[in-house]
């Protein structure tokens, strides 16, 4: 993933997201985008597809009665 | 000033005995109030009308019948993210000036029931996130041991009221830190319960899935006497669990001989090294509890960068999807801090955020594993004592990583306690982290470790003024 984002992939999101930024907010947010996608990495590992997600489903004694 | 505030135990047992009035111990910390709060701006809205009543029914009601619990007649403070009935919450967001909630949040309605007074409403960052922000409708809290110093948030009013005895505890809530940090900073006790076990009902998200609820106090004994009246099963919150609750100060006074603790030094030794003070601290807290008896060893986890990143991006994904509406229509009425935050949702794909969601089963397994047979482990809450206030970095989400997200992550049971002070005075603490729903033992833990150590003792200078 790289650190850097062009500027039409980035106006991309920004419209995905709905926001509609000032141009010095999007320089801001344009100088932390290599923070998100060291982050993005780090959580991605060899783990194959079964690995299962933490969501927890519970069902109590209510429901199943 | 300093020697006339009791703990929650001690009011407790003297109103019991009927030697402190419920009223009495209103009037003094709404005196404080009026005195100090000007400056620590721990409160965004007082019912003091509504205390002084409370206090007065309060007090016919144990003369009559007696207390019906320690939390009776004991003045605190909710967090402003708090529904409570009546009474505006703001979120300390323009959004919500004029909100005034028709119901109480569970955790208004439980504490309300246990006897307790209301003060006021404590001040947060912005819907719990972000800050300090000065461009909010109220002030961010100022902390008591040095008004030029940051409390840390998000609970910074409860921090800064609990530590000035404004009110002897209150609600705070954590999802990533934010009863922890404040109770470090503020030199007091901090409990993030279990994932579950406080009912998230009625109280703003910053994020669904690490959003907790807890107890803050000038003890741990104090928080346990809180986490009472406030765990329970609550069928409006659907994360809550449905367990036995135990009696959480059942085993303080126990001791914790033949407990075992575990260091995960490199959290605050390696990943991120912490102040030569902050270090004093733990080292002698290691030192205290193998006096007590406690087995020591060593625990190695992921490097806290991990659990930070897995953490930051299932709560920058929550939050934009919690205040998405107004991110999309009104994005310039949040506080700076709190929109720049908001904005990092674009940046999150919901692929990153479902990578991050299956890293946070193996890292929650990882603790699993590095825990077994441990009752405890420990290691920093904050890097150091309080930043000056406008010293505070915006985008402190891609500093180094702090050390109370882990305990998010895995939804384990973590308090903070108060190890000494640094070098500029302000406190520095501990954080200890508990096996799920084991609350009696890192309470008791942290009860043994604050009646070993002199550190409550001392109150913020300013109170004896």
């Amino acid at each position: 993933m790289p650190a850097e984002i062009p500027t039409e992939a980035f106006e991309f999101l920004l419209s995905r997201a709905g926001l509609d930024l000032t141009d010095e907010q999007k320089a801001e947010l344009k100088g932390v985008y290599a923070g998100i996608t060291a982050m993005a990495e780090r959580v991605r590992k060899p783990r194959g597809y079964m690995a299962e997600p933490a969501h927890v489903y519970d069902f109590t004694e209510e429901d199943l009665a | 000033m300093s020697g006339a505030i009791p703990t929650i135990a001690e009011a407790a047992r003297l109103i019991a005995a009927k030697q402190l009035s419920p009223v009495e111990l209103t009037r003094t910390c709404l005196d404080r109030v009026h005195k100090l709060d000007g400056e620590l701006h721990a409160f965004v809205h007082l019912t003091e009308e509504r205390a002084l009543a409370e206090a007065r029914a309060a007090e016919a009601a144990i003369t009559a019948h007696g207390p019906k619990g320690p939390l009776h007649g004991i003045p605190i403070g909710l967090k402003d993210i708090v529904d409570t009935k009546g009474i505006p919450t703001t979120c300390q967001s323009k959004f919500l000036q004029d909100n005034i909630p028709v119901t109480d949040a569970a955790c208004a309605e439980k504490l309300a029931a246990a006897g307790t007074v209301l003060i006021g409403k404590t001040t947060t960052h912005e819907f719990a996130d972000g800050g300090p922000s000065f461009d909010l409708p109220k002030p961010p809290a100022r902390n008591p041991w040095n008004t030029e110093h940051f409390t840390a948030g998000s609970s910074s009013g409860t921090g800064a009221g609990v530590a000035a005895g404004l009110i002897l505890g209150g609600i705070g809530t954590d999802t990533g830190g934010s009863i922890r940090g404040p109770a470090a900073l503020c030199g007091i006790a901090g409990i993030k319960p279990t994932y579950g076990l406080v009912s998230r009902a009625g109280v703003a998200p910053a994020a669904f899935s690490l959003d907790h609820i807890g107890p803050m106090a000038w003890t741990a004994e104090d928080c346990a006497l809180m986490l009472q009246a406030l765990a329970g099963h609550d069928p409006r919150d659907p994360a809550s669990a449905s367990r036995p609750i135990p009696n959480y100060t059942a085993q303080l006074g126990s001791g914790i001989k033949g407990l075992k603790i575990g260091v995960i030094h490199h959290f605050h030794e390696t990943d991120h090294k912490v102040s030569d003070g902050t270090q004093r601290g733990i080292t002698a807290a290691i030192a205290t509890f193998r006096d007590l008896g406690a087995e020591i060893r060593e625990v190695q986890v992921s490097p806290l960068q991990d659990w930070l990143a897995c953490g930051s991006l299932i709560s920058i994904t929550e939050r934009a999807a919690a205040y998405e509406e107004w991110v999309r229509t009104r994005l310039g009425d949040f506080s700076d801090r709190l929109r720049s935050r908001l904005m990092l949702g674009a940046f999150v794909t919901g692929v990153d955020y479902l990578q991050a969601v299956r890293r946070r089963r193996e890292l929650r397994a990882e603790l699993q594993t590095a825990m077994k047979g441990l009752d405890a482990v420990l290691t920093a809450t904050q890097p150091a004592e309080a930043a000056k206030i406008d010293a505070v970095p915006k985008w402190d989400l891609f500093g180094p990583p702090n050390f109370t997200m882990p305990f998010n992550v895995a939804g384990y049971p973590a308090i903070s306690v108060c190890s000494g002070f640094g070098e500029g005075g302000l406190p520095v603490a501990i954080q200890l982290a508990g096996q799920p729903f084991r609350e009696p033992t890192l309470l008791r833990i942290a009860h043994a470790f604050e009646k070993a150590t002199p550190f409550r003792d001392r109150r913020p200078a300013l109170l004896a003024a």
